[in-house]
């Protein structure tokens, strides 16, 4: 019987930073493990190209390239936001999610669907941090910002 | 110090000017079958603070944010029939010494009165959210 994953444990849905794929996968040594996520989303769309011929009433396709982007909402931490100097061995955790986007560096990330243990499923690649967005008010209180990672070439699936 | 200790020190300073009325610190409780803002008239009295809270933001890692609403009553009667000539001073002084509270999102101070034989009772709610 089809079961849909359910993300209401708090320790489900992880979106996981590093400099390497090993780091960046769930549960991985010297990842960062970015908190307070709203919302996390996956976007992988194929390019296509339409047309049509005079034998058809319907228009025709074919694909190009895969466009992949993972895209999430955030509470701002202030480390995860700033970076904490001491994480000296994950430079995303050192010099933070800003720092990291304004240096156009490409990292590694994982976003994990069922959690860090072994044989859950998870999603990979690399990519580079964007769409950072942080804003507050009186209303909302608390910094709260969006971001995405344009991913770099393929998504590959994956299990812990 | 609490929501009601620093309303109450508030208060006190804010009635400093108002010989005619003073404030208890008891809360007011029942006594004899009336509280005790009805038997001692010209007496402001907080009640106990009520506190409510509910999630203001779900995360998925389950670091929620919450948010607090304190809401604080305090009583004062006094005669209906000679009100004091600075009853209305007296009024805004109570509902200002709720600004005492900081770092809040939302508060809100209103009052509503009853009159009983010849007694009016004013009912002062003070409201605080906070995250």
């Amino acid at each position: 019987m089809a079961q849909a994953i359910n993300v209401t444990s708090g320790s489900q849905a992880i979106l996981t930073l590093g400099t390497t794929a090993a780091m960046a996968a769930p549960g991985g040594t010297d990842g960062l493990v970015v908190p307070l996520v709203q919302d996390v989303s996956v976007s992988t769309q194929p390019g296509t190209v339409r047309y049509s011929t005079l034998d058809s009433t319907s228009s025709s396709a074919f694909t190009t390239v895969m466009e992949n982007e993972v895209s999430f909402n955030m509470l701002l931490d202030e480390d995860t936001f700033f970076g904490n100097a001491s994480l000296t061995n994950n430079s995303v955790a050192e010099l933070g999610l800003f720092t990291t986007s304004n240096n156009k560096t490409e990292i590694h990330f994982s976003v994990a669907f069922e959690g860090a243990d072994s044989t859950d499923n998870y999603l990979h690649g690399t990519g580079f941090i964007g769409g950072l967005a942080p804003n507050a008010s009186l209303e909302q209180a608390v910094w709260i910002s969006s971001g995405s990672i344009i991913v770099n070439g393929d998504l590959s699936k994956d299990t812990v | 110090m609490s929501v009601r200790s620093d309303l109450i020190s508030q208060i006190t300073t804010n009635l400093s000017g108002h010989s005619n009325i003073s404030i208890n610190s008891e809360l007011p409780f029942i006594q004899g079958g009336n509280p005790l803002y009805s038997t001692n008239m010209n007496t402001v009295y907080v009640d106990e603070q009520e506190i409510e809270r509910e999630t203001l933001y779900v995360t998925l890692d389950g670091g929620n944010v919450e948010q607090s609403t304190t809401t604080i009553n305090a009583y004062l009667a006094t005669d209906a029939k000679e009100q004091f000539s600075d009853i209305n001073t007296v009024i805004s002084n109570l509902l200002i010494a709720g600004d005492v509270i900081s770092n809040t999102v939302d508060v809100e101070k209103s009052y509503e009165t009853e009159i009983a034989d010849d007694v009016i009772t004013y009912t002062f709610e003070y409201s605080y959210t906070t995250i």
